[in-house]
């Protein structure tokens, strides 16, 4: 997984691509949690993630729940088509 | 990768993992070949892909989760009768006590759980068996077709 990271003001963008898996939720947690610490507002980008399953949305729930913690947020811009395909399923599980 | 039975209407394919997260990735790689090969319709395909990676990854998680080390190999078994799709998981990892296997609320989500009710949303049938020597666990997904 490669990814990018653009600051504007206060937020964080973070753009991933690829595949989002178990093997590699820990290198996204790597990339989005100290963003979150810091304070910033972070915004995730997933226009090119072309497979999340659970271990992606479990990244997402905890990043949303340590910005809330921190008094800041977490969204999601873009999101692909699977990705929004599991997030919808996801959903129902709310 | 093996094809069991040259019959289209009757159908299998079966391939082996060393038992890592690296190796979800591969099987992913092989079910979406088998998928294509098989004619799947491509709707479903991903969606498919989804529910083996995270029976996989379950197998990974828990049932080697004191043993991340492993040179354990566990299988996945893709078969179609045309009607029907069977995928099959055969580990030697530690047994499945089907009545724990079961999902977590959302605010303690992790991947076993939300992945469980991802299986359950896509399939049709889970059943867990004992696996015939020298496997332990053989966990069996129907789909209609």
């Amino acid at each position: 997984m490669k990814f990018k990271v653009t600051d504007s003001e206060n937020i964080s963008t973070v753009f991933l691509n690829g595949e989002i898996d178990m093997d590699i939720a820990d290198d996204v947690r790597e990339v989005i949690f100290p963003l979150i610490d810091s304070g910033k507002e972070v915004h995730l980008n997933l226009k090119d993630v072309q497979y999340m399953d659970s271990s992606g949305i479990s990244v997402i729930v905890e990043s949303s729940k340590r910005a809330k913690d921190k008094n800041t947020k977490v969204e999601l811009k873009e999101v692909s088509q699977p990705v929004e395909k599991v997030l919808a399923m996801a959903r129902k599980f709310l | 990768m093996n094809t069991e039975v040259a019959d289209p209407t009757n159908l299998s394919e079966k391939k082996d993992f060393l038992v890592r997260s690296s190796s979800l990735k591969d099987v992913r790689s092989f079910s979406r070949e088998v998928f294509e090969k098989f004619k799947i319709d491509e709707d479903l395909r991903e969606e498919l892909v989804l529910a083996i990676a995270e029976a996989a990854q379950n197998i990974v998680k828990h049932a080697y989760k004191d043993y991340p080390d492993t040179q354990d190999r566990m299988a996945v078994r893709i078969s179609c009768t045309g009607k029907e799709l069977e995928i099959a998981f055969f580990d030697k990892g530690k047994p499945v006590e089907e009545s724990k296997v079961k999902h977590r609320a959302i605010d303690d989500v992790k991947p076993g759980g939300l992945g469980t009710f991802f299986i359950q949303e896509i399939m049709d049938s889970i059943k867990f068996k004992e696996g015939d020597k020298p496997w332990i666990n053989n966990l069996v997904l129907t789909k209609k077709l």
